[in-house]
């Protein structure tokens, strides 16, 4: 009989995951290709929530979910889906939803026949697929364009209709390379509900992404590579206040900056003032908490007219610029 | 910064991010745009200049970059065609006359260069045809390198012929430039003198007008299946399959029924009829006069010409 | 929400294979080139169809192959007349009018076709006498015992066969005016079809259409999917890519092997109504028929699986495509000319044929000595060149024994290479990184 677990041996048992190991699991992984290194040493868990999955083009996003997903086998280290080698092993994607990133799809499908045909591929009979391809495509709102063909589909309808094939066994791991490429805002926000409220229900979410501003939208966790490497895992703003060598600053709109820069100066945590022009005042400082806890005060007690508060570089923008630019963690 | 990562759509809270000091990664450039005053060069230079690319791209860097499978392959049969001017030379240096008559130039094997069935025209020449056609106009529709070329001053009959002249010429090295070989390894290897050469050099002529048939027709047929198909290696199987499956059936129905009808269908078989008569062979083909054979080769090459322009002409000027 | 399943992917296999199945099948119907490459075999098998149908209603002419139903001296009897009254058939003032009694002119079509072939092969005796002189040409005329006897086997008026061990087949050394002119037009119609049947099946259908629809249809199956990167879809299921090859493979036989059946049942239906025969249908070519489209079933399978895996190993894999075509090309070839060459046994198409010819065998079991009866012609007329089409194209199969054991043992054989190449396909579509 052919090798149908492609595990080398005859499974007979069910597979099972893994309960006591997390969703994903990567130790130590990297992946050459020749001289080039794709990914190197990276090795991180992640087990719930949505994580986002940040870098430029080229750092290696894609090459880590295609390790995850099986396509590829890592040159070293240990890739673990549900404590499962996806390599040659097909078993753990009854838990796993995948949105590859290629743009091509059948155009000559229906939303509807695309994710109900894949459904079966779980082993759903016919009827069950078509009764949970009504209810995916609904969770992603194209219930009323479901039996449109998929080529008359815009690029955003296009993306929540692969969203949809991939939620449609129910998983517990959805992998989304790239979701939000080319589509228009409407389209980005639906998705972006949809992937948060994934997460709520508890699933492991994984996004790549390198529209910063939009995975700041969806989740606080992040992921960081560059160049094959990982920067950074974990809280963004956790990742921002490690950074304490590089200083924090507060942009302050003010009608008589001069004024208030007096009063601020004050501070022991500033270390440092400047005017971009007359209007505005930047503070530094090393500790972007305590100013902050000290700010109001000032400036309602000394009748201070402001109109804006705010921290430039305290979003994922800066972060990837400090830490691409040389400085890692 | 922003310009590198995404654009910020409307955003409710949207920051004002100004950014005093210089930005560390990425230069934005001023450009101012000049019309250009010069003069465009002449069109046959265009034309070269595409002709070149796709010429030069068979041994060097940097031009169309053939895959390695089919610039292997024409080298195998450039050698393999210089079978006969090998043994010609040959029979010259050691002097055999049994060789000689059987490789030397004659009207039989002037022919058989051009036009033989086996195996020049069911592994070399066909082959070698389906090798250069197969991606050459495909790729271009595949990938929307077409824009490349219609959105400079290039007319689209320019861009198909020029391609059609580089699969030609390629062709031609084999086909012909081994045809001007062993007729130049007869001369140098026996010796022989404008006598003989004013004898021959007619039927060489003869061959030599066979030989461009046939890489008309091979380069016709092939480039209108690469105008029809996206893939890469369905028009060139497809030319291969044109050109030895009609000629199986020809075969078929001959033996079957002694008809010779279907060999007007096969190419192969119509150029073989015409390049007989005008080489001065013996004809094989009976049952009917050459003139239908000619017929039917025009007729196949109009067909083809004329599909591959009216989809080159409709060529979408992007990805289709 | 589902109810729990457990995780196994051996579980519902059916309803994958159907999935897949069904969805590859569709996608064959949405592309042009699929109707293009099955329109275009339709259009090319018919044609010979066509002129099939063309030569078979023009019909054979009879020839009077020993010239006797000529009348040269122009007295109104054939020569074959005077022959057999002994007078000279080129004077005119001699002839069968003058003897007493005196006897009428016979028409020259009693002169045509008059002497067919009684030759039978029985039992195994390496040299056999058999043939009989239907019309008294050489019995009764008074020629001496050598005259009658030209083959020199001591017998008078008979054709002698003699077994050529080397060759592996009978000579016919016929004495003169033996079985020397038989009905043309008969055995030209019944050679002709039996040839076309055989043909059009073995060239036609097993190796035009059950090696080149493959090579068009079967090749990018994986291969395609890999490139634009809708593989993954199909990938990242609970499903081995073993699974996904074949069912793939089952998609695309989904809509050659109907086409096949429908093709040859119509070829069959034809070929039935316009061959020669007693009754209004051929019926007992049915066998052959369905051995045709079995045969080619069974060969496009196969080549399925190998093109397929050919596909998937190499980005230019249908590059390689290209000589193992040539050379089963060939192989067709020398399974016509030499049937038991060992040299087949390399080849997906020899196997295939011998079902074809074992069909032949079972359904046409006299066809050797039918062939050998054409050979007895000694000018290369209507008998002669149809006998030689027949030759050409029936073989008997060539492992030997039985017609059905031979067509068992070629099936059987014909699954375990379309298994192999299933194997090493999906074998190799396992090992590769996608992309």
């Amino acid at each position: 009989m052919p090798d149908f677990d492609q595990e080398g041996k005859g499974q007979t048992q069910a597979w099972q995951p893994d309960l006591s190991a997390p969703a994903v699991l990567l130790e130590g992984v990297s992946k050459s290709y020749g001289r080039i290194f794709a990914l190197s040493n990276i090795t991180m868990a992640l087990n719930g929530g949505v994580t986002g999955v940040l870098g430029m083009n080229g750092a290696g996003k894609s090459t880590m979910f295609k390790l995850l997903m099986g396509k590829l086998k890592p040159s070293q280290g240990k890739v673990r889906l549900f404590g499962t080698d996806p390599w040659k092993n097909p078993a753990p994607y009854a838990r796993v939803g995948f949105v590859p990133e290629h743009e091509k799809m059948y155009d000559w499908m229906t939303a509807h026949q695309f994710v109900s045909t894949f459904a079966r591929l779980n082993g759903l009979t016919r009827a069950e697929a078509m009764l949970e391809a009504d209810r995916v495509l609904n969770f992603v709102g194209l219930a009323d364009v479901a039996h449109k063909k998929i080529g008359q589909y815009s690029k955003g309808m296009r993306q929540r209709a692969k969203i949809a094939h991939a939620l449609v066994n129910d998983p517990e791991l959805i992998i989304l390379d790239e979701p939000l490429q080319g589509c228009d805002p409407l389209a980005r926000t639906t998705i972006m509900n949809v992937i948060r409220e994934l997460g709520r229900m508890g699933r492991t979410v994984i996004v790549s992404s390198h529209i910063l501003q939009e995975i700041e939208r969806i989740t606080e966790q992040i992921v960081i590579l560059h160049n094959g490497r990982l920067l950074a895992l974990g809280n963004l703003h956790a990742i921002r206040e490690k950074l304490d060598q590089i200083p924090h600053r507060i942009t302050i709109e003010a009608d008589d900056a001069k004024a208030l820069a007096k009063d601020v100066i004050d501070m022991d945590e500033v270390y440092g003032i400047s005017f971009p022009d007359n209007k505005n005042l930047s503070i530094q400082t090393h500790n972007l908490g305590a100013i902050h806890a000290q700010l109001p005060a000032a400036i309602v007690n000394n009748g201070h007219r402001i109109h804006t508060i705010d921290n430039p570089d305290d979003d994922l923008a800066s972060i990837l610029g400090y830490l691409t630019s040389g400085g890692g963690l | 910064m922003e310009a590198a990562w995404g654009s910020s759509e409307g955003d409710e809270d949207l920051t004002a991010t100004q950014v005093a000091e210089p930005v560390t990664t990425g230069h934005v450039f001023e450009q101012v745009y000049k019309p250009w005053k010069g003069t465009l060069n002449p069109r046959w230079m265009r034309n070269w200049a595409i002709l070149r690319h796709h010429l030069l791209g068979i041994f060097k860097k940097g031009h169309r970059p053939w895959g390695m499978p089919t610039r292997l392959f024409i080298l195998i049969v450039f050698i393999a065609s210089l079978s006969d001017a090998a043994l010609t030379l040959l029979s010259g240096l050691i002097g055999d006359g049994s060789l000689h008559q059987l490789w030397g130039i004659s009207r039989d094997n002037l022919y058989g260069h051009v036009l033989g069935f086996f195996p020049r025209n069911v592994l070399y020449y066909p082959i070698v045809a389906a090798l250069l056609v197969g991606s050459v106009i495909s790729e271009d529709r595949q990938h929307g390198t077409s824009a490349l070329y219609f959105s400079r001053p290039i007319t689209r009959f320019d861009y198909v012929g020029m391609k059609f002249v580089s699969v030609a010429i390629i062709q031609s090295f084999v086909v012909l430039l081994t045809l001007t070989l062993y007729y130049f390894a007869e001369i140098i290897a026996l010796g022989r003198g404008w006598a003989w050469i004013m004898d021959t050099f007619p039927l060489f002529l003869a061959a030599f007008l066979s030989g461009m048939v046939l890489i008309f027709t091979y380069t016709s047929i092939g480039l209108a299946l690469s105008s029809v198909s996206k893939g890469k290696f369905f028009p060139g199987i497809g030319l291969l399959s044109i050109v030895l499956g009609t000629k199986v059936l020809a075969i078929l129905v001959s033996t079957l029924f002694d008809r010779e009808i279907l060999y007007l269908l096969s190419p192969y078989d119509c150029m073989a009829h015409v390049g007989q008569t005008i080489i001065g062979t013996q004809p094989t083909y009976d049952q009917y006069s050459w003139t239908w054979s000619l017929a039917s080769l025009v007729a196949m090459n109009g067909i083809a010409l004329y599909t591959l322009s009216a989809r080159v002409s409709s060529m979408e000027v992007t990805r289709e | 929400m589902m109810e729990a399943k457990p995780n196994t992917i051996y579980r519902a296999l059916d309803r994958k294979a159907a999935a897949i199945t069904e969805f590859t099948m569709r996608q064959y119907r949405t592309k042009a080139s699929t109707w293009v490459v099955l329109g275009v075999g339709l259009v090319a098998i018919s044609l010979v169809m066509l002129i099939y149908v063309d030569v078979m209603s023009t019909g054979f002419e009879s020839i009077d192959n020993d010239g006797d139903s000529e009348d040269p001296d122009g007295d109104g009897y054939p020569t074959g007349q005077e022959n057999k009254y002994g007078t000279d058939p080129y004077m005119a003032d001699s002839n069968p009018g003058l003897l007493t009694p005196s006897i009428e002119p016979e028409p020259a079509s009693n002169y045509i076709d008059e002497d067919g072939f009684d030759i039978s092969i029985s039992g195994t005796a390496s040299t056999q006498s058999t043939g009989y002189d239907d019309d008294g040409d050489c019995r009764e005329s008074d020629r001496t015992n050598s005259q009658q006897d030209t083959n020199n086997n001591g017998i008078v008026c008979d054709v002698e066969l003699r077994y050529d061990r080397y060759q592996g087949e009978w000579e016919v050394d016929a004495d003169r005016y033996v079985d020397e002119d038989p009905d043309d037009a008969a055995y030209a119609a019944e050679a002709t079809h039996m040839a076309f049947v055989l043909g059009i099946g073995k060239m036609g259908f097993v190796l035009l259409l059950g090696m080149f629809l493959p090579l068009f249809l079967a090749t990018g199956l994986i291969r395609e999917e890999m490139n634009d990167g809708t593989m993954h879809f199909m990938l990242a299921k609970p499903i081995a890519r073993t699974e996904v090859f074949l069912y793939r493979i089952l998609g695309y036989l989904g809509i050659v092997w109907p086409y096949f059946i429908a093709i040859g049942l119509l070829f069959a239906l034809i070929s039935g109504f316009v061959g020669p025969s007693d009754s209004f249908f051929r019926f007992q070519d049915l066998g052959v028929w369905l051995a045709i489209i079995f045969a080619t079933m069974m060969a496009s399978f196969v080549y399925g699986m190998l093109f397929c895996a050919l596909g998937t190993m190499w980005r230019f894999g249908i590059v390689l495509a290209i000589p193992f075509a040539a050379w089963e090309l060939g192989m067709c070839i020398v399974s016509m000319g030499a049937p038991e060459a060992a040299i087949l046994r390399f080849s997906v198409i020899g196997w295939a044929l011998m079902i074809v010819d074992a069909a032949a065998v079972i359904v046409w079991p006299n066809m050797e000595l039918f062939i050998l009866q054409g050979r007895t012609m000694d000018d290369f007329g209507l008998i002669w060149t149809t006998s030689n089409a027949l030759n050409f194209f029936y073989s008997k199969p060539g492992v030997g024994g039985s017609g059905l054991v031979s067509a068992v043992f070629a099936t059987v054989v014909l699954l375990v290479q379309g298994a192999v190449f299933w194997f090493i396909g999906g074998a190799i579509f396992k090992g590769k990184e996608i992309e």
